[in-house]
């Protein structure tokens, strides 16, 4: 049984795990905080939504629509809102995305109302016995694309000419802008990439917690998942994730069920209490 | 500058006066609205110290709003006997003290951790409230005893008006005052660089926790305010959204002014209070005038006006953070 809730556990974790990757990869390479993700990822579940019922797209087709929607949305934040500040302090990217945040909530809110709407899964819904655990297969879905999502993106970043220049920009911009790296680009495909990892994640989580306008809150378990594993580590971000899933399942198994609310909160204040580097995170020392 | 010319006086004594009788004319709403600026501006000012002067980004202060509001909620419940003014100061002192000690360990972090630390402190404060219902009646809500002062009952918003407005004036002073002593310009130092202030022998520690206890009091006095005016507080009226709302106030502003605070305030408030039955519209309306101030105008309304006024009074104090300010999310690696 306890089996059970972990691998329930470790699919919630995989959701978590994206935001917080979706986090890092913008933060890693352009040391901005996008504190939008969620509503990012929220406003793509919106768009399959109204693709598939309002105007009759085939399931497949809106998914894949949307998801070049989430892309060109990662694009659109970064030309009209973060290009626009680059110069200005990380603090005020920081309070601009917060305002994104609250726009997209709200417009989402008047377009689509405040209603949950159930959502499609692409994963057929069984349920297969192994051993003494009973899988569901939309569970195993959420877990392998998650997987085959981390392992493109590891091999891009790792294998790619594209990859690694957006590698050697989240090192030193000036020196990537010396080594004739476009650094613009670099950051306009970063935060299209985290767009399409956001909305990967909408599509992935909507049909297990129902479409609502406030889905877009699962940012903050993001960030508590980002912090956990160590906040600007990629590796962290995963691991992060999926304890952070893992924790919120196993939790109300031995506490009242209310303490599920509080649990990325708790992992928050908790982290940034005793250990603020996380669990992979160095610290880093800043040079005067 | 000299501060009190003769005609100044004069000017501020009339101003004050016409304030003072206004409640004889305006109708029970109106002055409603005016005790919520009041309220507003008193977190305003709050946030804007520990986030505007110190740079150090809150999204929690509904949490100490919250706070505020239900230990005023609770003494006035379980100590009748109290005059407002005692229960008010001793709601702004917990509150303060709750304020220094989550500022202890918020020393250890810098920027956007800040952000997420006191994010995460908001909602777990309104989360024991929701759950300890045997003190806070939980999601049903707490009626607030109406305020005895020597027998007099603060039983309408017109009476309100002289136990909010007196202490909102004077705590307004009082932030002036501090902002431009010592303190306000070792949090201004803070805020430009940490490390040179150190440099300069400015106590790193006490100060930032002071900024986040001066901060929490200020916010702790408006819930004790804001409880009386609303008479019934639950714990959605302390929600995430709020402090983001604290946050576009003096972002909107003006950050690191107290008349910018206080111009955030009525702003919002004003916002809110027209468009009560429309609130996507209104937030809507807050996220875009975020995002627009912070591209456009990142010094908000009152840096428009000192700009506008061509005066330097403040002005190497004001001036936008540069790029070495250490409120900046992180720093770099290289």
């Amino acid at each position: 049984m306890l089996l059970q809730v972990i691998v329930s556990g470790i699919a919630t974790g995989c959701i978590y795990s994206l935001m917080a990757l979706g986090l890092t990869l913008i933060y890693k390479s352009t040391e901005h905080v996008n504190f939008a993700q969620g509503e990012m990822a929220m406003i793509s579940g919106f768009l399959a939504f109204t693709f598939f019922q309002f105007l009759r797209f085939p399931v497949a087709l809106s998914l894949i629509l949307s998801l070049l929607c989430s892309v060109l949305l990662g694009l659109l934040m970064e030309r009209l809102l973060i290009r626009p500040a680059i110069t200005a302090p990380h603090f005020n990217i920081f309070i601009i995305t917060l305002g994104a945040s609250i726009v997209m909530q709200s417009f989402a809110g008047l377009v689509w109302s405040y209603d949950q709407f159930p959502f499609p899964t692409l994963f057929p819904n069984k349920n297969i016995i192994l051993g003494v655990v009973r899988l569901n297969t939309v569970t195993l879905g959420i877990i392998g694309t998650t997987g085959l999502l981390m392992l493109t993106l590891f091999l891009f970043f790792k294998y790619t000419k594209i990859g690694t220049a957006m590698r050697a920009v989240s090192q030193s911009q000036n020196a990537a802008l010396l080594m004739g790296i476009n650094v613009k680009r670099s950051f306009a495909l970063t935060w299209a990439i985290s767009g399409l990892v956001s909305g990967i994640a909408a599509l992935l989580i909507a049909p297990v917690i129902f479409l609502s306008t406030r889905m877009g809150l699962v940012v903050i378990n993001g960030f508590a998942a980002a912090i956990l594993g160590g906040w600007g580590s990629i590796p962290g971000a995963v691991l992060g994730g999926i304890a952070l899933g893992v924790l919120e399942n196993v939790a109300p198994y031995y506490f009242p069920s209310q303490i599920r609310n509080i649990i990325p909160f708790a992992v928050l204040v908790g982290v940034l209490v005793i250990k603020p580097t996380g669990i992979i995170g160095e610290e880093r020392r800043r040079r005067v | 500058m000299v501060f009190f010319t003769r005609r100044r006086i004069i000017f501020l004594a009339g101003v004050g006066a016409l304030f003072f009788l206004s409640p004889l004319i305006l109708n029970r709403y109106t002055i409603f609205i005016l005790n919520l600026f009041a309220i507003y501006a008193l977190v305003s000012i709050g946030l804007n110290l520990v986030m505007g002067y110190t740079g150090q980004i809150s999204a929690g202060h509904a949490g100490f709003l919250a706070i505020g509001a239900y230990f005023t909620a609770i003494m006035s419940t379980k100590m009748g006997w109290m005059p407002p003014i005692a229960v008010l100061v001793s709601a702004g002192l917990f509150t303060g003290i709750i304020g220094f000690l989550l500022g202890i360990p918020i020393l250890r972090l810098k920027g956007f951790y800040i952000a997420m630390a006191t994010l995460a402190f908001g909602v777990v404060v309104s989360e024991i409230i929701l759950q300890w219902s045997s003190l806070t009646h939980g999601d049903d809500g707490f009626r607030v005893p109406r305020a005895i002062l020597l027998g007099f009952v603060f039983d309408s918003d017109k009476k309100l008006f002289y136990l909010v407005q007196p202490i909102t004036i004077g705590m307004i002073l009082m932030a002036i005052n501090i902002v431009r002593t010592r303190v306000g310009r070792a949090f201004l130092a803070i805020r430009q660089s940490e490390t040179a202030s150190q440099t300069m022998g400015i106590h790193l520690a006490k100060y930032k926790t002071s900024a986040f206890a001066v901060s929490a009091f200020y916010t702790g006095v408006a819930g004790g305010l804001f409880a009386y005016v609303i008479t019934h507080i639950s714990p959605d009226s302390f929600s995430l959204g709020v402090s983001i709302d604290f946050i576009a106030m003096i972002v909107i502003g003006g950050m690191g002014s107290i008349l910018g605070s206080i111009i955030g305030a009525v702003i919002l408030t004003g916002i809110q209070q027209v468009l009560s039955g429309l609130p996507e519209v209104q937030l809507l309306i807050f996220g875009v005038l975020l995002i627009l101030f912070m591209i456009f105008m990142p010094r908000g309304i009152s840096g428009m006006i000192l700009d506008w006024r061509g005066r330097l009074r403040k002005g190497p104090l004001v001036e936008p953070a540069s790029d070495e300010d250490p409120s900046r999310i992180s720093n770099r690696r290289d």
